[in-house]
């Protein structure tokens, strides 16, 4: 104790000692804030959380049957029967699979069409298995996709993890906005493309209606209305022959439903060859409908069949058209490959397009050099949730900072002493920045610095304040009611306090070590941890710098004993 | 050596609050009260894994059938989407032209009430039901609620034995559906991939040419004989009802076969004749799930879904249900129907919550062992003492406030950890000190322990105010991550305002009860220059 308080003091009594302790923090502080823009630091919202499922999803290029989407559900469950981790595997063809965080807001409720399907992997329980979700996902992604997607073109495959956090559409959003629907596709069809070549993003899909070919039986309405029959009937029948209707119903005491009676051409007569229009016109030849007179009319008589291209769903959003490019991340941040991406689109299609940046941050507006067609392209998804969380907890800090200040300013009624405990507050970012370097060079898996570890910052303000605030309020009584002179009270003070403040840091640092294992939260204990070393150090070093160097910490009078009395 | 009995006017709360409770008798009573309150807390607390996030929205979903995309774009989307704008509090909305549907998406700002935010949308809705075209259908406005689309349980339901018709498959499963309805606080049960019992008629196109026929004619035919009508309620001269009705003629598989659907060349044609008929399954549906396993391979099964009512234990919903499906077993294996669980939220919130709450503990006995280590075993068996009146009381407001128990509040828990030992740490420290300084001898324990945690009272209460200030802005963060994170900002403060009264209370009392003055000889200490009195111990009024 004693010798700490001679070291302070040695330090306090030095001129260059002193200059040396400030050049020294803000040197570390540099070095610390560079990990950042230099991406030895990486950045993402939210880890990845090791879970016991994960999902599958299938999408078939609109049009596809069941029976197709079948053949590429099986297989995919032919890959994932031979992981022995697995448990269980529930298919879910034509629909989605029992809504959870992650499906909420994927559309897995709107999801009613015969060229889609989702896949549920329930796995053996995390604690007994030692590959982690995320890491197994990362393995057979690759596997599955390279296997089973080429069964039918335009087949997307996608391994969908349970969030960590809140969910989004995908990690990496491209909306793109324009009103023609022509040319807003292809420019869709364009950034896909830079997304299927930027390292880190994967199930790259456009979430739009694939262009198929299909037929129109165009009535021919002279004579139709000669034949004796009508539009609506020729509609109806033709329904009713394909698709099928309910005839009726069997009402049934012993059975919880009413009982349909289902009519329908059989399957083996209504099968159509291929999906040629001569097919088409084979298997329509023989069918005929009653007009009223009850004489029987081929159809073929009165309809023309025209091969169509179907009309893709229109999107819109905020009343604007668009259409979403859709990308998930492989084990990193969203950030960079968004980043990589973006450039990519500035480079690659400056030619056809004026490129020019909008709004907010990252986003794009898009000219067509020819038509002078204007395309806005806006980040979503995980990206914008990113940018909003750590805009809206950098807005929390710079207000908890104010709130900070004010209160110790009405407290001291100092404004220098504020700006010393907001120094030594603020400084404890080192120590974040430093934690998280650390923690990624012994973690296998890249360790991020997340929202979680800004919160862990935030919380840090409080605490190194707290050391500062104490070591103040000491110093101070030990010069009003001791009598003892300015350096050397800041120098007994330091040392006094150091015990406490060692003691609550080391607490926190104990408390804070299971909470840095955790996959989500480990990014708030590795900043309490580093934050609260860096923390220690600066209050046991460099506040009392600061303090001696304060006039305003100056409660000395004529009472004060000299300074020989305690050498 | 003789102990002086100080009057020691505390100035601050903290040296008050430690006078009041120092002689209470209350004040161990006051322990096991909050004591109790936090485990009470904990056991009957919703669980969950993650907490709620109220998002507020819906679908408004207007068919038009034989609409194409554009048709439906600009008579419902367009229009839908312009009102659906003027009502307040709506972030995102989206339009989606389909062929024969428009569906409007509504996206509320995170946060704003569902229920209220719900009414907004299906009042415009209602409000503007003249401008949709003629031929679109009634609307459809559905609100989405997580509480009740995320089902908690799911149970895959498959056939063991292969006899089983899937009519019989289905009913069985209905009734267990109806049955786990009827369970306590479970909301809404749905089956997924099921299918239903139906009468299949298919009708050879081949032989329909050949016999003149034409599929309205078979449609009619059907139609005629399988209706439902009321029956006749007559009453007889002397005003008694008799009742009297002509049933469904549809009573079997037979009677389907056996209608006439037309003469040809003078001889009747059967439906049997020109089609197929079975009792089977919903052919049209093309939803089918399957479940593979390695015992089973890939088998055909049916998923039913249980959803839990907002605010109730998911805990304790899966067991009752998974003690009812235990009941159902034997039933069931019976029946030749087998089951997989493949979902349980509930025992997953569980596990989530006792690793956090193991965690927990085992972080405040790592503190508790190195506070042995710095400050001796009494004062860290004190110190350790706050740490569960504190969450205690972190709890039961926590509990008071409508909140649930799950990952994000155990972390705000687990962050406070370290901050909430400060307080009790800062005044034992400081009660260590005194004890042990020259000028103790003088004064009796009380005195001691009310000034020491007087002194630091002052900076910790300032410090304590500067970490919850910290806190406070967090509540404002906007968005899905703010809400999500809404427990911290909501029980850190919380936490520390209890660690600083538990501080107070109960630190001074544990040490009067555990502490003692060490035997001294009072000595010089560097910078007491004379022998004096601190001036708030006055001798003369102090001798009581």
């Amino acid at each position: 104790m004693k010798k700490f308080e001679k070291f302070i003091y040695s330090i306090l009594d030095s001129r260059p000692k002193k200059a040396l302790v400030i050049t020294l923090i803000l040197a570390t502080l540099a070095a610390s804030v560079i990990l950042i823009p230099t991406k030895v630091v990486l950045v993402k919202m939210l880890p990845g959380k090791s879970a016991n499922t994960f999902s599958v999803y299938i999408d078939l290029p609109t049009g596809s049957s069941i029976e197709e989407t079948k053949k590429v559900n099986e297989c995919v469950l032919d890959i994932l029967k031979k992981e022995k981790e697995v448990t269980d595997i529930e298919s879910f063809l034509g629909m989605g699979a029992p809504l959870d965080y992650a499906g909420l807001v994927k559309g897995s409720v709107y999801k009613n069409s015969e060229n889609v399907a989702e896949m549920v992997v329930n796995l053996t329980d995390k604690h007994e298995r030692q590959e982690r979700s995320y890491n197994m996902v990362h393995r057979l992604r690759p596997v599955i996709q390279s296997k089973c997607e080429p069964l039918k073109k335009g087949t997307t495959i996608k391994l969908i993890e349970q969030p960590a956090g809140p969910p989004t559409l995908a990690a990496v959003v491209a909306e793109i906005y324009g009103e023609n629907n022509k040319e807003r596709r292809k420019l869709a069809q364009k950034v896909a493309d830079i997304f299927r070549h930027t390292d880190g993003l994967v199930d790259v899909d456009i979430m739009e209606d694939d262009i198929f070919r299909k037929y129109h039986l165009k009535p021919n309405i002279d004579k139709i209305q000669k034949s004796g029959l009508a539009v609506e009937q020729v509609q109806k029948i033709l329904y009713l022959a394909f698709e099928g209707m309910d005839a009726g119903v069997k009402n049934s005491e012993e059975y919880p439903a009413q009982i349909p009676l289902f009519l329908r051409l059989s399957d083996e007569t209504r099968r159509v060859e291929d999906k040629s229009l001569q097919a088409i016109k084979a298997k329509l030849q023989s069918f005929e409908l009653m007009n009223q007179k009850g004489m029987m009319v081929p159809l073929l008589e009165v309809v023309d069949i025209v091969p169509v291209t179907n009309e893709p769903t229109i999107m819109h959003k905020n009343l604007r058209r668009y259409t979403n490019v859709i990308a998930e991340t492989d084990l990193v941040s969203q950030v960079y490959p968004l980043l990589d991406a973006r450039a990519k689109i500035i480079e690659n299609l400056g030619k056809e397009y004026k490129i020019e940046t909008t709004d907010y941050l990252f986003n794009l507006r898009l000219t067509d050099k020819k038509t002078g067609e204007v395309f806005d392209l806006k980040w979503g998804g995980e990206m914008k949730v990113t940018l909003d969380t750590f805009r809206d907890l950098g807005l929390a800090f710079i207000a908890a900072l104010i709130l900070i200040y004010l209160l110790i300013v009405v407290y001291y009624k100092s404004y220098t002493l504020s700006n010393i405990v907001m120094a030594g507050s603020f400084l404890s970012i080192i120590g974040v920045i430093f934690g998280h370097w650390v923690a990624d060079l012994v973690t296998a898996d890249t360790f991020f610095l997340t929202a979680t570890s800004l919160i862990g910052f935030i919380a840090l303000m409080g605490i190194s304040s707290r050391n500062s605030i104490l070591l103040i309020d000491f110093a101070k009584a030990l010069m009003i009611e001791k009598h003892i002179p300015k350096r050397r009270s800041i120098a007994i003070a330091t040392a006094t306090r150091a015990r406490p403040i060692m003691l609550t840091a080391i607490a926190i640092i104990l408390g804070s070590a299971l909470l840095a294992s955790d996959p989500i939260f480990g990014g708030l204990g590795v900043a309490l941890i580093g934050g609260t070393v860096a923390a220690v150090v600066v209050s046991l070093l460099f506040i009392p710098v600061l303090m001696d160097n304060a006039k305003a910490m100056d409660f000395t009078d004529e009472q004060t004993r000299s300074e020989e009395e305690f050498k | 050596m003789s102990e002086i009995k100080c009057n020691y006017k505390p100035k601050d709360i903290a040296g008050k609050l430690a006078l009041i409770f120092l002689h209470n008798p209350l004040t161990p009573l006051l322990a096991v009260f909050l004591l109790a309150i936090g485990y009470l807390s904990l056991e009957i607390m919703p669980r969950e894994e993650d907490p709620q996030i109220a998002i507020s929205g819906g679908a408004v979903i207007v068919p038009m059938p034989g609409a194409t995309p554009k048709e439906i774009e600009n008579v419902i989307v367009k229009p839908l989407e312009e009102k659906i704008r003027e009502i307040k509090g709506v972030e995102y909305i989206y339009g989606i032209a389909k062929h024969n549907v428009g569906i409007v998406n509504v996206q509320y700002y995170i946060g704003q009430n569902r229920e209220i935010s719900n009414l907004k949308l299906y009042d415009k809705v209602m409000q503007n039901m003249d401008m949709l075209p003629k031929n679109a259908m009634q609307p459809l406005v559905k609100p989405f609620d997580i509480d009740i689309d995320i089902p908690i349980l799911t149970f895959a339901f498959y056939k063991k034995d292969p006899k089983l018709s899937d009519g019989e498959f289905y009913k069985l499963i209905r009734q267990i559906k109806y049955k786990i309805n009827g369970v306590k606080n479970v909301s809404k049960t749905a089956l997924k991939g099921a299918h239903k019992r139906q009468f299949n008629i298919l009708v050879d196109l081949g032989k329909l040419t050949g016999y003149h026929l034409s599929m309205g004619q078979i449609m009619q035919a059907v139609g005629s004989v399988a209706k439902e009508v009321p029956e006749v309620k007559d009453r007889t001269k002397d005003k008694k009802i008799v009742i009297f009705g002509v049933p469904n003629a549809i009573e079997s598989i037979d009677d389907v076969k056996n209608i006439m659907v037309a003469n040809y060349m003078g001889s009747p044609i059967y439906i049997k004749d020109i089609a197929t008929v079975e009792d089977g399954i919903d052919i049209q549906n093309f939803k089918e799930a399957l479940i593979w396993t390695k015992e089973l391979h890939t088998k055909p099964q049916y998923t039913l879904e249980v959803s839990k009512l907002k605010g109730t234990n998911a805990v304790f919903v899966a067991n009752d249900v998974l003690a009812l499906m235990e009941e159902l077993k034997p039933k069931l294996q019976k029946e030749g129907i087998g089951y997989v669980l493949t979902r349980n939220y509930g025992k997953r919130a569980n596990d989530a919550v006792n690793e956090l709450v193991d965690h927990l503990l085992i972080t405040i006995a790592i503190i508790a062992v190195m506070l042995v280590f710095f400050l001796g075993f009494k004062e860290a068996l004190i110190v350790t003492f706050t740490v569960p009146a504190i969450l205690a009381l972190t709890l039961f407001v926590a509990y008071i406030t409508g909140q649930s128990i799950n990952r994000i509040t155990l972390f705000a828990f687990l962050l406070s950890l370290g901050l909430l030992v400060d307080a009790a740490i800062i005044v034992i420290e400081n009660i260590h000190r005194h004890l042990h300084e020259h000028d103790a001898v003088y004064k009796d324990m009380d005195t001691i322990l009310v000034e020491a945690t007087d002194e630091i009272g002052a900076p910790t209460n300032v410090a304590t105010v500067a970490i919850i200030l910290t806190m406070v802005p967090m509540a404002f963060v906007g968005g899905m991550m703010g809400e999500f994170m809404k427990p911290i900002p909501y029980n850190v403060p919380v936490a520390l305002l209890a660690s600083l009264l538990v501080a107070y209370i109960f630190t001074p009392y544990l040490s009067k009860k555990l502490l003692k003055k060490p035997h001294m000889h009072h000595h010089h200490h560097h910078f007491q220059k004379e022998e004096k009195l601190p001036p708030e111990c006055d001798i003369d009024g102090g001798k009581q």
